[in-house]
């Protein structure tokens, strides 16, 4: 551990026995997690708290996951990435058009994960060091993946025999086990979120991350190149965006060129709502996976409900919401 | 906020949470209507047909709008093929739903209003695209009494549209004097009106002697748009030039009132689609086996007879 203790610069607290605040302020968000899930259980006696149904819900939110667990990386050091979803789809649409040329799938996939890579690259670059805001930056390439992804693609979604069924199957099939199966799209999230915990909270390079996120002045003044640190965490969620493209260009079986774009924002809610869960209000990704579950489960449980789609939408957006005004409340009552 | 405040407000979720009453789950079929397209006018008009027919036949309906993501869409599907429904009713391309496997491993039966024919549906509703394209063509072939030069606007990449110009210009071809003088594949990247117009412009500067174009044939409306435009810039409206387009779009439907040179186009029945699918749910869920695999619903000619601008 090179970083200094003046990284995080924050007055020592007095630590108290217990308190009501920190605890809710920790496990808040969890509490209310297992609530919807009690609720959803009690409604849906037979059919919710089923195995089948969970591995459903992991599989469902496999995307979405791979996102946000990626995305974290770029929040822990304080910037965003708002290109990934338009990325996911510029993926999808690029592994299509090679399909479309009888490419095999590992070339796909190869290409799809370059063009992640390369994104991120490019993000990175502008915003590291020719100094762009990441909102301005990344609203820009989004625009252009997006507007990429439609050219290429010519606006038509890619579909049907094109598509190898090796890579089609993949997105339904799933390791079995005995008479469960479990999905392969929920390996591969699961390898990305343990592989995203290693990196951040268990190596050098992702302590000067968080460093870099709680003062970056102080980070740089202790030696951490924090330029080239930012650049690869955006390189990590070009990655992730990409991988996510992929895979939700297997689950569908197709690529359409805005099918990722709407994963963004629902990633950035589960980080945010992982945020709520930290004694810093940093970006862990256990937080992030509690997120994206709440994420999943409530539009799981919502759907076996019979609730109006329309009336999931306010209602997800009023539980964001509720979260973080729970947390922040509890943390000014410090 | 007090610490005590905190601690009601954990409690008062907790409590409600166990407190709420079980929803009804009664004998009633309950059918899930799934759709990435609710905010599309004619999707809505299906939708709001079908539940009205569902409901008054005493179903549950749960309607599910995706907002254009269809791995949503696949997501909510298994969500309902989980929760037991009696019957699924999807409105997308039933190409972009592998969850579809999941509701046939469990039974249950899936219909498409306006989807598209895979095998994994019982059946699907939907507008004859040959029908329609057949409706306008005679009707160029009627109003000319068999005799003049006509242009088609036609689009081969998009099948749907593809099989219309197939059959008017079969339709054209068996006429021994009709003439197809041009047959345009408009860019519609633009939304397909302007490049139409464009295209129309240099036609009508080709063929500059008035008669010389006795009508213009499109495989949808905005072509058609785009062809009125250029012959009411060019001055020519009062050649008699036809034109007809297919659709019956709110534009189209009010060029047509006007009693123009647009004089008709072809509006799908979607209240009839979607009132007709839960028709055909209700059968099935009597036991009785379907053997249309597709049912198409019949289309009405929009004339200055007829045409109401809404």
């Amino acid at each position: 551990m090179s970083v200094p203790q003046t990284v995080g610069v924050r007055p020592a607290r007095k630590r108290r026995a217990f308190s009501v605040a920190r605890w809710l302020r920790t496990f808040g968000t969890l509490i209310g997690f297992l609530i919807i899930v009690a609720i959803f259980w009690q409604q849906r006696p037979t059919t919710f708290m089923t195995v089948t149904n969970w591995l459903n819900i992991t599989q469902q939110v496999s995307i979405l996951g791979v996102v946000a667990f990626t995305m974290t990386v770029v929040m822990v050091v304080g910037d965003f990435d708002l290109s990934v979803g338009t990325m996911a789809s510029l993926v999808g649409i690029i592994a299509g058009t090679l399909f479309q040329n009888e490419q095999p799938v590992a070339v796909a996939v190869v290409a799809g994960l370059l063009a992640g890579a390369l994104g991120g690259l490019i993000n990175g670059f502008l915003v590291s060091y020719v100094g762009i805001s990441a909102f301005v930056t990344t609203l820009g390439t989004m625009t252009i993946f997006g507007g990429l992804a439609l050219y290429i693609s010519g606006g038509t979604t890619i579909f049907g025999r094109v598509i190898p069924e090796a890579f089609g199957n993949f997105g339904r099939e799933g390791l079995v086990l005995g008479s469960i199966t479990i999905p392969n799209l929920t390996l591969l999230a699961l390898a990305v979120l343990v592989l995203t915990w290693f990196i951040l909270e268990q190596t050098v390079f992702g302590r000067r991350l968080y460093a870099i996120g709680g003062n970056r002045e102080a980070s740089r003044l202790a030696g951490v190149r924090v330029r080239f640190l930012r650049l690869l965490a955006f390189v990590v969620s070009g990655l992730g965006a990409a991988a996510a493209g992929l895979m939700l260009a297997s689950r569908l079986a197709s690529a359409n060129p805005k099918q990722g774009d709407g994963l963004m924002l629902n990633a950035i809610a589960a980080v945010f709502l992982g945020m709520t869960m930290s004694e810093e209000g940093e970006p862990h990704v256990l937080g992030t996976l509690v997120g994206v579950l709440i994420l999943g489960v409530l539009a799981n449980g919502l759907t076996q409900l019979n609730i109006d789609s329309y009336i999931q939408q306010i209602l997800t957006g009023g539980i964001i919401i509720l979260a973080v005004t729970l947390s922040s409340l509890s943390r000014r009552g410090q | 906020m007090s610490r005590l405040f905190r601690l009601l407000l954990v409690m008062a979720l907790l409590v409600t949470g166990f407190a709420l009453p079980v929803s009804a789950q009664d004998d009633a079929p309950v059918v899930a209507v799934l759709t990435p397209y609710l905010a599309q006018p004619g999707t809505q008009f299906m939708v709001e047909a079908f539940q009205a027919a569902a409901e008054a036949k005493g179903w549950t309906v749960n309607v599910i709008d995706t907002a254009g993501d269809v791995a949503a869409l696949n997501s909510r599907l298994q969500d309902v093929v989980t929760q037991g429904v009696d019957a699924i009713v999807i409105n997308v391309d039933p190409q972009q739903v592998p969850a579809l496997a999941d509701a046939v491993a469990a039974g249950i039966p899936v219909f498409g209003m306006d989807a598209g024919s895979v095998p994994e549906l019982v059946v699907n509703v939907t507008s004859n695209g040959y029908a329609m394209a057949a409706e306008t063509a005679t009707y160029v072939v009627d109003r000319l009494n068999g005799v003049g030069r006509v242009v088609m606007f036609i689009f081969p990449p998009y099948p749907p549209v593809q099989k219309r110009g197939v059959i008017a210009e079969a339709i054209f071809n068996n006429t021994p004097d009709i003439e197809i003088i041009d047959q345009v594949v408009p860019d519609v990247t633009d939304g397909g009106i302007a490049d139409s117009r464009a295209r129309m412009e240099a036609i009508l500067a080709a063929n500059p002697e008035p008669g010389s174009i006795n009508a213009v044939w499109a495989a949808w409306d905005q072509p058609a748009l785009g062809a009125l435009q250029a012959i009411e810039a060019a001055g020519r409206q009062d050649e008699g030039i036809i034109i007809v387009g297919i659709d019956a779009n709110p534009q189209a439907v009010e060029a047509i009132a006007q009693g123009g040179n647009f004089e008709a186009s072809v509006a799908q029945d979607f209240e009839g689609i979607g009132s007709t699918t839960a028709d055909l749910v209700e059968r099935y869920l009597n036991g009785e086996t379907l053997t249309q695999t597709t049912v198409y619903v019949p289309t009405t000619l929009v004339t200055r007879e007829n045409a109401r601008v809404e």
